[in-house]
Parts: structure tokens; sequence; C-alpha cells
């Protein structure tokens, strides 16, 4: 076996699957707060990269104002769809809560149809392009430097999580809704908060992925390929979120490396399949046990 | 005042005249020449919207020349199509809604699946000669597919163009080596069989396969795999722009001298516009000329005119323009040989009509004369991108396939 090949290969798979971590943090956060499970993470996402190409690319900002103006942006976009469409929706059946945001990625997806066309775009080039050794094993240096980004807002987010008043805030919201009601907190604004949070995450990963990976209209995609993660994981768990991120990121790696590009996605899903069998509330989600 | 009454009566009667020569004509007009209807599905929105706006735009200023040209023998050409958003079943309810309404002598398949799909209905209907977007392989299966043709080389003759070219490339009486590159789809994976045949009849070695999945986020790993190989020429199919892009970028910044390579849907100018300079050195098939070329011929230089004449503002046509103007052409031809033998415009006839072309000048918009071969035209050219001039330029001869 060819350990520095393997060595490569698995170097890139975890770096991606740290931008999968990054994606799966956004619908986690969401999911946690509000029990609304987001299938328009991936539209943010897109939106998100899109206003990065109108600002790098249309307006010629330097690409560094860009990235917090876009990943602003679609946090901002996120606060919105909360107050505007998932708010009224409280009270309502999960299923159709879970088609409003069918439905809003449906929109955006029109929407830059609409502004930016439907032609595939490439993100203008913002990030290092010399190679990344680190000892003998190579990394791309969109991966490498994408990956490094999206640490820096995991690490932010974990330590506003754990100190910080708002964070504070979420974490009892979602632990008890009712409780943390009745102690004063807004539960309203936590769960805009959420969104806002959330939809961040995604944002950035969604300019850091599209930087790699291109840009269309259909690239929201890839948000529901991040719902495996999130289903290992645990839906409700942000460690769950960055261990599954990883895990996933780099499984899929190897298995094309080793299996061909066409195993990706059933090595994946024969992940999903085991688990949802051993542990159906993911790897670090909580069970919930219903009493009659 | 009664002069001008008097005026005004007259412009009223030399009006009225007129209009009434123009209602009784009319009728003759139409009885006389029934229009010929161009049928067609258009994804104008959705995932293949960015070539089928081009598309859309190559028939229908297509139609209005011919048109402007007296139609096909007498005949007006009229243009019936329906958006599809690129959906198979939307494309069907499209060519039920317009067979039904219009019958069309021939008609516009937007993609593989759709050309697929609506065969055992074409075959039982046998009015409408139908060719599109796509050039699949299996769609030049005369039994199967009796009333579909490509428009250009099928896939799989496009690899054989490429490879015929990289044949040529050896120095030194070294072969050199190729790898393929390919999505993940039926699209994808069309003409890689045929292409390892064919490269193994030329005495290429294809050292190595590469299947990325479709949307596909990073290929890092997959460049890693091509860096243990290192080809000369890497041949990539089922892409429009991404990840064509990283794999060059990627395989340049680690010191490989590899060309790159790539079949007619990712080798339009939005390579050049989006990689810029990274483009550079990028090959392409290509069964006609650029709109930017510097070839010429009376067909071509119509379809520069016809284009500037629609839309000054448009500038460069990509090439699912010169694409939708060349299958409009095809169906023209077709529909007149069909009428100059005093036959019906069935599909059996119009499809013996196609087969009978031969040498064919297609006035500049294939750079030589042309020769149906099993329901294609199986011509092409290698071209090469200057980033610097920001086009593709020729580097090799036209290689038609026998």
């Amino acid at each position: 076996m060819d350990w520095l090949f393997f060595g490569e290969i698995s170097l890139a798979g975890l770096a991606m699957g740290g931008l999968y971590a990054l994606i799966a943090l956004g619908f986690v956060i969401i999911y946690k707060a509000t029990r609304v499970i987001n299938f328009a993470i991936g539209e943010i996402m897109m939106f998100a990269a899109y206003l990065f190409l109108a600002f790098a690319g249309g307006m010629e900002l330097s690409p560094w104002i860009a990235l917090p103006l876009a990943v602003i942006g679609g946090s901002i976009l996120g606060g919105v769809i909360e107050k505007t469409m998932i708010r009224p929706m409280l009270g309502e059946s999960p299923i159709s809560v879970v088609m409003v945001t069918i439905g809003i990625g449906s929109i955006l997806v029109g929407l830059v149809e609409f502004i930016w066309t439907a032609d595939p775009q490439l993100l203008p080039s913002f990030l290092p392009r010399e190679p990344v050794f680190i000892g003998p094993l190579y990394l791309a240096p969109k991966i490498a430097y994408g990956f490094l980004i999206g640490s820096a807002l995991l690490i932010i987010y974990l330590l506003y999580f754990r100190f910080s008043r708002g964070g504070v805030a979420l974490r009892a919201t979602a632990s008890d809704q009712a409780a943390a009601y009745s102690m004063g907190i807004n539960v309203r604004r936590v769960f805009n908060m959420a969104w806002v949070f959330g939809s961040l995450a995604a944002s950035l990963a969604g300019v850091l992925v599209a930087a790699t990976g291109g840009l269309s209209p259909q690239f929201g995609i890839i948000g529901l390929s991040v719902l495996v993660v999130v289903i290992v994981g645990g839906l409700d768990s942000i460690l769950g979120a960055l261990v599954a991120g990883v895990f996933i990121g780099w499984l899929e790696t190897v298995a094309g490396a080793y299996l061909g590009g066409e195993y990706r996605m059933p090595a994946t899903f024969l992940v999903l399949a085991v688990i949802l069998v051993i542990r159906p509330y993911g790897l670090f989600g909580t069970h919930e046990i219903e009493r009659v | 005042m009664f002069r001008n009454i008097l005026k005004k009566g007259r412009r009223l009667a030399g009006l009225g005249s007129l209009v009434a020569a123009l209602t009784m004509a009319a009728p003759v007009m139409a009885q006389d020449k029934e229009p010929v209807v161009f049928g067609g599905s258009i994804p104008l929105s959705g995932v293949f919207a960015f070539a089928g706006i081009h598309i859309h735009a190559g028939l229908t200023d297509y139609t209005n020349w011919i048109n402007s040209q007296g139609g096909i023998n007498g005949h007006p050409v009229e243009y019936v199509m329906e958006d599809t958003a690129y959906e198979v079943d939307r494309s069907v309810a499209a060519f039920k809604k317009i067979s039904g309404s219009s019958s069309p002598a021939t008609y516009y398949g937007d993609s593989t699946g759709f050309m697929k799909a609506i065969a055992s209905e074409l075959n039982s209907q046998g009015n409408t000669l139908m060719s599109g977007a796509s050039f699949a392989t299996a769609l030049t299966d005369n039994e199967q597919y009796p009333y579909q043709f490509i428009p250009g080389p099928n896939y799989s003759q496009m690899f054989g163009i490429i490879l015929e070219y990289i044949a040529t490339q050896g120095e030194g009486g070294d072969m050199p080596t190729v790898a393929f590159v390919y999505s993940d789809t039926e699209f994808g994976k069309d003409p890689i069989e045929n292409g390892k045949a064919r490269a193994g009849e030329l005495g290429i070695d294809v050292v190595e396969e590469i299947v990325t999945k479709p949307g596909s986020v990073d290929v890092s790993a997959e460049v890693l795999k091509l860096r243990r190989v290192r080809p000369d020429y890497v041949v990539f199919h089922g892409y429009v722009l991404s990840p064509i892009n990283e794999f060059m970028v990627q395989m340049r910044q680690m010191g490989l001298d590899t060309q790159f390579m790539g079949t007619f849907w990712s080798s339009d100018k939005l390579i050049i516009d989006k990689m810029g300079a990274d483009a550079d050195g990028y090959m392409g098939v290509m069964p006609y000329n650029y709109y930017d070329s510097e070839e010429s011929g009376p067909m071509l230089d119509a379809l520069r005119a016809q284009a500037e004449k629609s839309d000054p503002e448009a500038g460069y046509r990509p090439t699912g323009y010169m694409q939708g103007w060349f299958n409009a052409m095809v169906w023209t031809e077709v529909v007149k040989r069909t009428l100059d033998a005093g036959k019906e415009l069935t599909g059996d006839n119009m499809a013996e009509s196609l087969a009978s072309i031969e040498d064919w000048d297609t006035g500049g918009i294939i750079g030589i004369p042309v020769t149906v071969r099993n329901m294609s035209f199986p011509v092409g050219r290698i071209w090469r991108v200057n980033a610097e001039e920001g086009r593709y330029e020729p580097v090799s001869d036209w290689i038609h396939l026998d």
C-alpha cells in the first residue's frame, strides 16, 4: 500500500469534511433551537455565494471585503426568512414547516436565475494558489485555506455558545423551551438568532465550497447531501455535526479514490443505513423517550 | 374643408382597397403553401437554460432567415416551442401539445432522456423527424430510433476525433498516454467504452479513468490519482465547466504538463470567460465553426448577419446558438429533399432524405462537405483556447470519420 498516497487522500478528505461540518453546523443550530429541519440551507449557501460573486466580481470589491459582506447578507436572509415565513408557522405540523423551507429553496433558485442567469459561474480567485505541503503530504490550497477559515468560525461559535449570554439563552431554549420562557428568555428572539447564526455558518461554507467546486443555481443540492452528515451525527448535536462532517468527508474521498467516484455516495449511504439501525437518533443525538 | 374631406376619403378608399386586396390574397397564399412547422421542447429555464436560451435564439433566427429567403420551396416555416425547464415529463407534455395542435415535421428534443422517452410515440406517429441537444451514441441506433438523428458527431465519434488527433501528437515514436475524466451520469458514461476500444485500436494507453459524482465539491483526491500516472492528455466528458477548471489548475500547480481536452458541451467560450488565463491551452472538439472564428462562407455569413440583425447588442453567439441554427438547417435540407422528390413529409421519407445527404456543403458552418453516417454527421475539428485573444483557434484539420 502506498501510504503517502493514502495520507494525501486522507488529508484532502478531512479538510473537505471540515467544510461539511460547517454546513452541518448551520443545519443543527437551527434544528436544535427551533426543531425545524431547514431544507433551504443549501439554497441559503448558494445565495451567499452569489452575493460574493456580485460583490467581488460585479462590483469588483476586494474579496476580503466581499466575503464578510456575503456572509452577513446570507445570515440576514436567514433572519428574514425566519421572521416572515417560519414564525407564522409556529404551532403548525412539522411537515408543513418543512414544506415551507422546501418552497423557500425553490424561490431562492428562481431568484438567482432571474438575477444572475442560469449560467455556471466561477468565483473570483481569492485564496492563495501556492501548493500546501504538510510534511511530505500535498494538500490543494483552496481546500487547505477553506478548512482554516471554516475552522476559525467553528471555534468562534463554540466559544460563543459556551460563554456568551446569547449562547446560553440558545442552549437553554434548545433544552427546554417552556422553562427558558418562564425564566424570562425571549424565545422568539432566540429562534431568530438561531436562523441568523445557522445561516451565517452555511453562508461561509457556501462561499468556500463554491470557490472550490464552482457555482450554479443547482448548487443547493450540496445542502441535501450534508443531510447524511447531520443524521449520522445526530440532528441536535453540534459535536455530532463536527465529528460526522469530518468522518463523512474522509470516507467519501477515500472511497472515491480507491473504489471509484461512483462509490462515493453508496459508501456514505451505507454508513447512514448502519447508523440508523444501530442508533436511530445519530451518534451523538438526543435519545428522546416518549412515555405514554 | 370640402377638399379635406375629399382627401381623407381618398386615403380611406386607398387603405380600404389595400385591406381588401390583402384579405382576398391571404387565404389564396395560405391555401397554396401550408407552413412547415419546426417544433421544440426548449429548456429556457432550469439546469440547461444557459444553453437553451441560445439554442432558442439560433432556431428563431434561422426560421426568420429562411422565411426571408422565401421559406422551403415556398412553404413558410413556423417555429413552435414550449419551455420545459429541462424536465423530461414537461418535454413530453410539450411534444404532445405541439404535435397535437401543429403537426410539426421536425422537432427539437432538449435531452437524451426525453428523446429516448418519446421514441416509441415518435415511431408510432411516424410523421416527425427529431434531433436536438443530445449527441448520445445510443440515438444513432437506427432500429430503435429510426426518426432521430444527431446534428454532429455522437459522443463516441467525438472521442474518436479527439483520439485521432492525440495519436498524431506522439514524439519520437512514443504514443501519448490519456486519462478519461467523466461524470457519474448517463451523459458522462456515454462514450467511455467505445473510447477505450478506439484508443486500443490506435495504440493509445488509457492510463486512468476518473468518475466524479455530479455536483462534485472537491476533486483534489482525483487530481492526486492523476499525478501518479502523469497522463499526456486528459479528456473530460459530461461537464460544462466545473470541475474542469479545478483539474487544470491543480494539475498545473503540481507541475504536470498534461494537456486537457473536452467534448461539445464543455468546449464553449464559457470556459474562457469564466477561467480567464487558466483556460489557456484547453482544447475541444467542435463540429461547427465558432461564431468568432476567422472562417467564412455564405451560410456562416448569413448566420452572423441574422444574429446581428436580431440582437445587435448580443455580440458573440455561443455554440448552443450554432447548434440550434445547424439543426434547423438540416431540417430544411431534409424537408426540401423530400418535397423535391414529390414525397409526403413522413418520418420514413424524411429519414430517407437525411440518409441521402452526401458531401453536403453547409456554407461554412462546417468547414468541409459532410456526409451522413448512421443518422449523424461524424465530423469535427480540434480547437485550442488562446486566452489572450479570448477565443478558440483551430489546431487540426477537419476530421471526417468513415
